[in-house]
């Protein structure tokens, strides 16, 4: 499956690139081992609580690129409240999709912008740290996508088990030894699980 | 594809050369016959083959009788080191390859583990050169077999073949000797003889041949277990029938190559240094991957880009009409770092900003500079976009 015309053009021409001056609060996600990285910047109005300005950086492919422009444009003008909503699905879905095994990529960038106005809400007192617990986990498996159909894992099933003790995070994913995307799939989620304080080991059991 | 399309991506396969493409069309319409014995058509089939066989096996410097066609590079491959160590499993179960090893190679070195092998995969340098010290500290009483990929497919680094041969040779058993070619051949002169290697593999479509054949060299007296089985048409490894119009087209492909080998790799290696000393030229942080010089094939510039990634980079220049490939992650099914950088030492961030580009005869200094204008411009743009180069101080950027 090729790129959509919509995928090209916002990765040829994005939207909101580039660094903010004094932005309101900013989140970068991802990191240059994994593949990529992203930066999003936000202006909040504070009296309305609305995003009034939003741009991004990204080190990553074309679908990265083209996702974080499009999340971007979806973002600005909207509510703080109605942003949280956001995420890669809708994203996608203003793309006119993107190839199943570069779904991943566009997770970063939807992930990115909630960071930043998560970080937001922390600095202005809107709430607290939120606390680390097992619904973490399952709330980050959602963002980790099975390449091989453009899924993420909980819809798909491929969770089997998932504890949290000390620490210790352990899940049991239902992936076979002969897939091809197992060592990946594992490294995402020790990505996204070992960004947290709380977690100072991520066991990944296979069958 | 645009006609004015610049292609240089020559190490996946060729521009088929339109003599290559006369030299096959009588054989798809009125000369269409297979092999066979006294009747005319037959006779012409068989004359046909032994032409084509005698062609490339010169080029090898093989006997015609050693010379087999194939539908293909790993076909060839696969007859070979499955026919090798299918004959000779009785004498040893140790297998030896290297982790920069064409994926031929190292599929069915994994293949070879399921069935019982013990398998020794040598290491590289920091340029993707596999020492002969190191195959000579792998040798065992029970090794059968040592396979090697003569031209690196990523970075092209030149494997030193005549040093293995000296181990192999010195060793106190015979140990079999597979070479693939897939990237050596036209691009380097090539003796079987002076190898000293048992099998070799090559393939039409790197040299502006047709896809679909490529050939496997078998010393005369090597013993091959049978992979295929059926009737024998044209040839005895590969059963069944083969296509009479691509083995002319491959003949052709190495009549045009081999008719001036030392000026075609001169002009090969002339226009692959101006592509790197223009790079140099117009982008900053820019590293080659692999040996400078006369240690690369002459066709290969493997070169990573700091702080941007490689699918990006292929995407834009695609979208300019510009082909080329990437070690990229993001621009591989397995989504996985190019295996033969990481096993060159190299990080993560090098090995997604690699860019491999590879020429052809048919690539000209004009092409060049307009490949290295658009790079360098699409380097500056996603670089603006990039947060590892805005992280750098204001200062160095």
């Amino acid at each position: 499956m090729q790129y959509s015309q919509k995928v090209l053009d916002h990765f040829m021409h994005p939207h909101n690139v580039g660094k903010m001056e004094n932005p309101d609060a900013s989140a970068t996600e991802g990191s240059p081992a994994c593949g990529d990285q992203v930066t999003v910047y936000i202006k909040v109005d504070p009296e309305h609580l609305v995003i009034e300005d939003v741009s991004f950086l990204s080190y990553g492919c074309a679908s990265n690129i083209a996702t974080a422009s499009i999340i971007t444009d979806l973002a600005k003008g909207k509510t703080l409240e109605e942003a949280k909503q956001l995420t890669w699905r809708d994203a996608m879905e203003a793309l006119d999709g993107l190839p199943p095994v570069k779904v991943h990529c566009s997770v970063l960038a939807a992930d990115t912008l909630q960071s930043a106005i998560s970080n937001y809400e922390i600095a202005h007192g809107l709430k607290e740290v939120p606390e680390f617990t097992k619904e973490t986990i399952l709330e980050e498996l959602t963002k980790i996508i099975y390449p091989k159909v453009g899924e993420d894992i909980i819809t798909l099933k491929m969770v089997k088990y998932v504890g949290f003790a000390d620490g210790e995070v352990l899940i049991d994913l239902n992936m076979m030894n002969f897939d091809q995307y197992r060592e990946n799939v594992a490294e995402e989620i020790r990505e996204h699980l070992e960004k947290y304080p709380d977690v100072k080991k991520v066991v990944i059991n296979f069958p | 594809m645009n006609s004015d399309r610049i292609y240089l991506d020559n190490c996946q396969t060729t521009p088929l050369a339109p003599e290559v493409l006369e030299a096959m069309r009588p054989y798809f319409s009125e000369k269409f016959w297979f092999p066979g014995t006294f009747i005319s058509t037959g006779e012409a089939a068989n004359q046909a083959v032994a032409e084509s066989q005698q062609t490339v096996a010169q080029a090898l410097g093989a006997q015609s009788s050693e010379l087999h066609f194939t539908s293909g590079g790993t076909l060839a491959n696969n007859i070979a080191l499955k026919g090798l160590v299918g004959a000779n499993s009785s004498r040893g179960k140790h297998i030896i390859c290297s982790v920069v090893d064409y994926p031929d190679l190292l599929t069915n070195a994994a293949y070879f583990e399921k069935q019982g092998f013990e398998v020794s995969y040598l290491e590289c340098d920091s340029k993707g050169l596999v020492s002969a010290e190191q195959l000579q500290r792998a040798l065992r009483p029970d090794t059968i077999l040592f396979m090697t990929t003569i031209v690196n497919h990523v970075v092209g680094t030149i494997q030193p073949m005549a040093e293995y041969r000296r181990v192999l040779e010195s060793a106190d058993h015979k140990i079999l000797f597979h070479a693939d070619a897939g990237q050596a051949f036209g691009k380097m002169p090539l003796n079987v003889k002076d190898l000293g290697v048992d099998t070799l593999s090559v393939s039409a479509h790197k040299i502006h041949g047709p896809q679909g054949i490529g050939a496997l060299y078998v010393k005369q007296g090597a013993k091959l277990s049978q992979l295929i089985h059926g009737v024998s048409r044209v040839d005895h490894y590969q059963t069944g029938g083969i296509s009479l119009a691509l083995m002319a087209g491959f003949a052709k492909a190495v009549q045009l190559t081999f008719a001036d080998l030392d000026g075609g790799i001169a002009h090969l290696r002339e226009l692959s240094d101006y592509l790197w000393r223009r790079l140099q030229e117009r982008i900053s942080e820019i590293e080659l991957n692999g040996p400078p010089g006369e240690g690369r094939a002459c066709h290969n510039i493997n070169a990573s880009i700091a702080y941007i990634e490689g699918e990006a980079i292929t995407m834009m220049l695609d979208v300019n009409g510009i082909t080329v490939a990437t070690g990229s992650a993001c621009a591989s099914q397995g989504l996985k770092a190019n295996y033969v950088l990481m096993a060159m030492g190299k990080n993560h961030v090098q090995s997604h900003g690699s860019m491999k580009f590879t020429l052809s005869r048919y690539n000209t200094k004009a092409e060049i500079d307009i490949v290295v204008d658009k790079l360098a411009e699409i380097t500056a743009i996603l670089r603006e976009r990039s947060p590892l180069y805005q992280a750098k101080p204001d200062q160095e950027r």
